[in-house]
């Protein structure tokens, strides 16, 4: 039996037992997350820690979330909620829930959820939550990430909300089914049960809290940690000025409709206490896999806001009631069945970038340029000398916008996913492929007063007879963004035998077959600059030339700085030229937002005399 | 008669406890000389031995100190440049791109420890299976060489790609170095981690590059200063992995001894559980700005595979990597949080208080020092509940301004919270001592033990403090504050053993794996081992070894350490899979069905040293500082109440039952209402809660 309770104002707890109740929940998501984190099958998991646990309360309100994958910041409730509209009040405490579905709460098919009740006397006081990215989940391509489906039927098996354990009983039937339609049974049944694992940890401890405090005030605590939650994002928001601002970016195309372009608009509303994120006139939904449920491009919009608000704002549902997100349905940041989905990464990423663009106009002393755009996919697929199958799935990022206040770091996982780097020797020890380089490319910062993260570039030779190459890449004809008069990034770019009479140059998004021998190259975008380049400190251009971050060609082109032969700035010359140049700009700049939104490749039009 | 000297150099104090071969034991605290830190140990030891008077003399000097840390931390190390395998030059800096925080756009990454401009890249290739791929390039490590005299480098890092499963091409490229540049200091990758994956290996061949010179110049120093005042002892170093080292060793490896000061008080924890037959202890060491916590099971240490340098304490959960220097060496678990005494204490925007991590430091440090701190810590809260002398610790040349202290926790944290003074203190002693707890949790119950069958040992300036709130909210009911708590890393240098720990990368499927092939993979690590321990001087029948193998179930991505059982390489092999389930239902509550495939990764050497006769002593006279008085101190259940303060040798006659106060020179003991505290043979305080 389902109930739920609401407490009433005399059992507000005191300040301190309050803050002694959010430590300990807080902890106890971490628990989970540490949990999975050692005991997880997937290098999915572990690599790019696209997992989330998280305590919620009676009614699927978030109280606490685990450290873990910003894209999920606003998952787990959605999920949870559209399991209890389901089961109502048949729910026992020996019952655990499973779901994938997109279309009833979920994210993306390989996301499964598992929830299990933490009840006293038939009442259900919380749930202990979790959601892992598993490796695969079945459909027409192995891990059922293919960004080129076009209905969620290709994508793999879905589960919408069911018992997978019921009185204390494992569904075997259910059980088997996962196993069959699943690529690695193993390591699938694997992740699930470290998710059981984090969920038996996390009924352990609120079984302790229950015990100190009693059901009354336990429920009075859940609310205030969520109350807590809300007076200081509120407050936060109270201290920002008011406004209104949108901004429009831009995903190159779905793959499905090469070269179509899709646009992303949000509009960012901030009065008083609240603020809200709004996604109409957003493109309609695509055909290809990258359409976003409600929930992903809420944990965009989340996200953005986190960074501009504080650093230490809590998780949960308090956060919540202050931010509001409108994503109209049918479009692609929620998308109606049967969009296909599997690949939303990108439109998560880029939702990012446009809801990060937004709040600039507003806050532009606290939000950077557009980073590089998400991480590029790049799957290599075959079997080796041996005819055994090998699968080589990696994801590759690394550069930050340029900063109000400093660069853009070089070498670091984009903000809206934290992810790992894969080991060279351990791609060439479990792969027929030889890396021959991973490195940071000069010049391909956005020029800026604070230059953007340089590209990087990963190459790769083919040693088994041959593979298929699926590359899920973007920002190829769509920049990342400057800010404030910083330079777009370099754009993405995908070559084919680099440095050989067979050189080519390839689609960012694209499927093929890798022979023998054959060099496959991909450089990340390079990420966007801030502020005028020409107002750069000389001593930052000398330490990028030094460091070989720009070469003297970047330095005159981008800063107008002159180089002597000795490789030193000659300070009088630079000025001068600096001045040249400045005089040469438009008289009145148009506004920032319409010149240096998502900025299409273009020819450089500005040459140095 | 002659003394071994244990000496742990801090940020603000160097101490010294050294045993007399008599069982004298004499400790002494000087304040550290940052800017030349051996001379505050001459000091030291000049003093012990003037205090022990004619014919004393030096047997041991066993030496802790967080020179190599500081160095990386300020920036002052050595003009290093690293050599890679052309393509690679960014790995260092690339790392692996994780970051510590979420949603923070000011998150700098710590800047990499050569500059990319000293990144230099020589053509070659081996394969992971050793062989050649691209025959290493003389003109291209002629170019390296040349750059390395241009550039004046002191001390260069050769890192090439999957030289652990074959060195010669470091090997030709260090020789073709020191043919050319005698003095500069090399380190190879696989000798200082033989191991897969670069970027690990890569961060600890740099960190011990860097610091290497720093480290010479040091040791060199010190020890002409030890033999100019007639010392001519050996010099040992803790590592960060608990086990001593020769100070040669310590300069040819400097990367194991980066952060030895903490991971001496664990181990003179274990040595002392070893001695009492404790099978459990969590160790909580408690200073003015962190807290630290680590677990020692059956008088063995708990390790971790590796750390970071100067990454800061831990963020609530050990997930968020990235905030340091990675050094991939066995170091000794240790889990940090920012709770001291000095943490200050504040209400949010939100209306909750909070504790730390924020520090007020030595300057201006709490407010009652009366150095112009203005908000409220710890320290304070603790002075104004009655749980800390305002006559000062160390023998009162710190006095402490009750009034102030008031005045801050009233006006800054109980009015706003609408508590009385005394609840407003206490809280804000319980949300810090919730944050500590958190690190107790994350080396127990995190690692699947039940801390509530655990004995506390407390020590650090604070530990003794706050040790019996914190073990009553986490179940614990006995707690041991052994003698000299506050010198206690100092003392946990004299119980040290000499200790090599080696790796080896061996990846095999369990159910493939011949013993002939572990047989062989072990034999190798056991001669290296015993040909170290050789060298330290020990004789055959001191040398012991500890094998094992890391493994994990097809698939993982990580691995757990499984000791393995003594027998013949058939019977371990046998034993294994079920050992490993075994351990793994320990740590994470499951295991694989029982067809669950399981691999081999890699083996792991401990190599100790025995010492030829026990470390520590049979008894620590307990200090007499002088008559008990009365003090006032809060408590929640009993509110004001009168309470002793005694001396530790006031526990000596029968069990006292508190509310008690155990003042001593360098730390103050609390023994709450209903708690219970006696003296035992060796020593400690044991307070029962």
């Amino acid at each position: 039996m389902l109930r739920c309770y609401v407490i009433g104002m005399d059992s507000k707890p005191d300040p301190i037992s309050a803050e002694l109740f959010r430590n300990a929940v807080v902890a106890l998501a971490d628990e989970m997350a540490l949990t999975i984190y050692r005991a997880a099958y997937s290098g999915v998991l572990k690599n790019i820690m696209d997992y989330s646990t998280a305590i919620c309360d009676g009614r699927g309100r978030l109280v606490a979330q685990g450290l873990s994958l910003p894209g999920h910041l606003a998952s787990i409730p959605t999920a949870l909620q559209a399991c209890l509209r389901h089961f109502g009040d048949d729910i026992a405490h020996d019952d655990v829930l499973i779901m994938n579905d997109p279309y009833e709460g979920g994210m993306h098919l390989p996301d499964i959820f598992i929830f299990r009740p933490f009840m006293q006397d038939g009442r259900v006081l919380a749930w202990a939550t979790t959601v892992c990215h598993h490796t695969d989940v079945g459909g027409r391509v192995p891990g059922s990430n293919a960004s080129d489906s076009t209905e969620i039927f290709a994508e793999g098996l879905r589960l919408p909300p069911l018992k997978l354990v019921a009185g204390g009983r494992m569904d075997g039937t259910l059980i088997r089914i996962i196993e069959r339609n699943v690529r690695l049974p193993g390591r699938v049944m694997g992740d699930l049960r470290a998710q059981l694992a984090a969920c038996e940890i996390a009924i352990r401890g609120l079984r302790e809290l229950l015990a100190r405090h009693g059901e009354a005030l336990l429920l009075a605590l859940l609310n205030e940690t969520m109350d807590h939650s809300e007076r200081l994002t509120r407050h936060c928001l109270g201290e920002l000025p008011d406004g209104e601002a949108t901004f429009t970016d831009w995903i190159d195309d779905d793959q499905i409709d090469a070269g179509v372009p899709i646009k992303l608009v949000c509009t960012v509303r901030k009065s008083g206490e609240r603020m809200v994120f709004d996604w109409t006139g957003s493109s309609p939904q695509v055909r290809g896999a990258i359409n976003n449920t409600w929930s992903y491009t809420a944990g965009a919009s989340y996200c953005a806001a986190k960074c501009v608000l504080s650093v230490n704002m809590p998780n949960n549902d308090g956060v919540f009631r202050a931010i509001e997100v409108i994503a109209p349905s049918g479009t692609i940041t929620n998308a109606l069945p049967p969009a296909a989905c599997a690949a939303r990464g990108l439109t998560g990423f880029r939702a990012a970038d446009c809801a990060f663009g937004a709040l600039a106009q507003l806050y532009p002393d606290r939000v950077f340029a557009a980073s590089d755009g998400g991480n590029t996919g790049i799957t290599i697929g075959g079997t080796d000398k041996e005819r055994r199958p090998f699968i080589y799935v990696d994801f590759l990022s690394g550069a930050w916008g340029g900063r109000p206040f400093a660069d853009g770091l070089d070498g670091n996982t984009n903000m809206f996913a934290n992810m790992a780097s894969f080991s060279i020797e351990v791609i060439e020890a479990e792969n027929p492929l030889e890396v021959l380089d991973y490195e940071m490319l000069p010049d391909t910062g956005g020029p800026g007063r604070f230059r953007g993260g340089m590209s990087l570039r990963r190459t790769w030779r083919m040693l088994a007879e041959q593979g298929i190459l699926q590359v899920r890449a973007d920002r190829a004809t769509h920049r990342p963004y400057g800010l404030q008069g910083g330079g777009p990034g370099t754009p993405s770019r995908n070559i084919l035998d680099p440095g050989q009479d067979s050189e080519q140059q390839l689609a960012a998004k694209l499927t093929m077959t890798l022979r023998r021998g054959q060099v496959f190259r991909h450089e990340l975008p390079g990420a966007g600059g801030w502020g005028d380049p020409l107002a750069r400190d000389l001593a930052a251009v000398t330490a990028d030339l030094r460091e070989g971050k720009i070469t003297a060609d970047g330095a005159l082109r981008d800063y107008g700085a002159v180089v002597t032969p000795d490789g030193v700035i000659d300070p009088g010359a630079t000025a001068l030229l600096r001045e040249a140049m400045q005089a040469r700009r438009a008289p009145t700049p148009s506004p920032a937002w319409e010149t240096l939104g998502a900025t299409p490749v273009l020819p450089q039009t500005e040459t140095a005399p | 008669m002659s003394m071994r000297v244990g000496v742990d150099i801090g940020g603000t104090f160097t101490d010294f406890v050294a045993f007399g071969e008599d069982g004298t034991v004499r400790t002494f605290k000087t304040p550290s000389t940052p800017s030349d830190p051996s001379a505050a140990i001459i000091d030291g030891i000049a003093a012990l031995l003037g205090a022990a008077g004619p014919g004393a003399s030096i047997s041991e000097v066993l030496h802790a100190t967080t020179i190599g840390s500081n160095a990386i931390l300020q920036g002052q190390i050595a003009r290093t440049a690293l050599i890679t395998t052309r393509g690679f030059r960014d790995v260092l800096e690339i790392r692996d791109l994780r970051m510590p925080r979420l949603y923070d756009i000011g998150w700098t990454k710590p800047v990499p420890l050569v500059p990319r401009h000293l990144r230099l890249e020589v053509d070659e290739k081996t394969r992971p299976d050793g062989s050649v791929a691209t025959e290493l390039d003389a003109n291209s490590v002629a170019a390296a060489i040349k750059t390395l005299r241009e550039q004046e480098v002191q001390s260069v890092a050769i890192c090439l790609l999957h030289s652990y499963a074959n060195p010669a091409h470091e090997k030709v490229v260090a020789e073709s170095i020191r043919a050319v540049l005698p003095n500069i200091a090399i380190s190879v990758s696989h000798a200082v981690l033989p191991e897969i994956k670069e970027y690990p290996r890569t961060s600890t061949t740099v960190i011990n590059a860097a610091i290497q010179p720093v480290m010479r110049a040091y040791l060199s120093v010190l020890q002409a200063r030890l033999q100019a005042i007639g010392v001519v002892a050996p010099v040992s170093m803790m590592q960060s992995n608990g086990g001593l080292a020769a100070a040669r060793a310590a300069s040819d490896m400097p990367a194991r001894i980066v952060e030895s000061g903490p991971a001496a008080g664990v181990v003179g924890a274990a040595s002392l559980a070893a001695r009492l037959g404790e099978a459990s202890v969590v160790t909580f060491d408690m200073g003015g700005t962190t807290a630290k916590a680590g677990l020692v099971e059956d008088g063995q240490v708990a390790r971790t595979e590796a750390m970071e340098v100067g990454a800061g304490v831990m963020a609530g959960a050990r997930l968020l990597v990235g905030g340091g220097y990675m050094l991939k060496l066995p170091a000794i678990d240790l889990a940090e949080v920012g709770a001291g005494g000095g943490s200050i204490c504040r209400i949010d925007a939100g209306g909750a208080p909070k504790v730390g991590p924020q520090s007020a430091g030595a300057v201006p440090g709490p407010v009652g020092y009366g150095r112009g701190g203005t908000e409220p810590t710890i320290t304070d809260c603790a002075l104004v509940l009655g749980y800390l002398d305002p006559a000062g610790l160390a023998g009162g040349t710190l006095r402490l301004d009750l009034e102030l202290s008031r005045r801050a926790v009233a006006e800054r944290l109980a009015g706003p919270m609408g508590l009385s003074l005394e609840q407003a203190a206490l809280g804000m002693i319980r949300i810090a001592s919730a944050t500590m707890m958190r690190a107790i949790r994350a080396v127990s119950v995190e690692r699947g033990r039940d801390v509530r069958g655990c004995t506390m040992m407390a020590f650090g300036g604070n530990g003794p403090l706050f040790a019996a709130g914190i073990a009553r909210e986490l179940g614990i009911t006995r707690i041991i504050v052994p003698p000299l708590p506050g010198l206690f890393s100092a003392f946990g240098l004299l119980l040290a053993d000499t200790e090599h720990h080696l790796t080896r990368t061996a990846r095999a499927e369990l159910s493939t794996l011949s013993p002939e092939t572990l047989q062989a993979s072990l034999d190798s690590l056991l001669v290296e081992g015993d040909a170290l321990l050789a060298q330290d001087g020990f004789p055959p029948d001191r040398r012991e070894a500890t094998m094992f193998v890391l493994a994990r179930y097809v698939g993982q991505s990580s691995e757990i350490a499984v000791p393995l059982s003594p027998g013949t390489p058939a019977d371990i092999l046998a034993s294994l899979a079920e050992a490993f389930g075994a351990e793994h239902a320990r740590l994470y509550g499951f295991r694989g069905p029982a067809d669950e495939r399981v691999e081999i990764m890699g083996l792991q050497l401990l190599a100790r040293g025995r010492a030829e006769r026990p470390r520590l002593p049979g008894r620590i006279p307990p200090a007499r500082l002088g008559a008990g008085s009365l003090r006032p101190a809060w408590f929640q259940d009993t509110g004001w109440a009168t309470t002793p303060v005694i001396d530790r040798a006031g526990l000596a006659d029968a069990p006292l039952r508190g509310p008690l106060i155990v003042q001593e020179y360098d730390a103050t003991c609390l023994v709450p209402p209903g708690a219970v505290a006696n003296l035992d043979g060796f020593g400690n305080i044991r307070i029962t809660v």
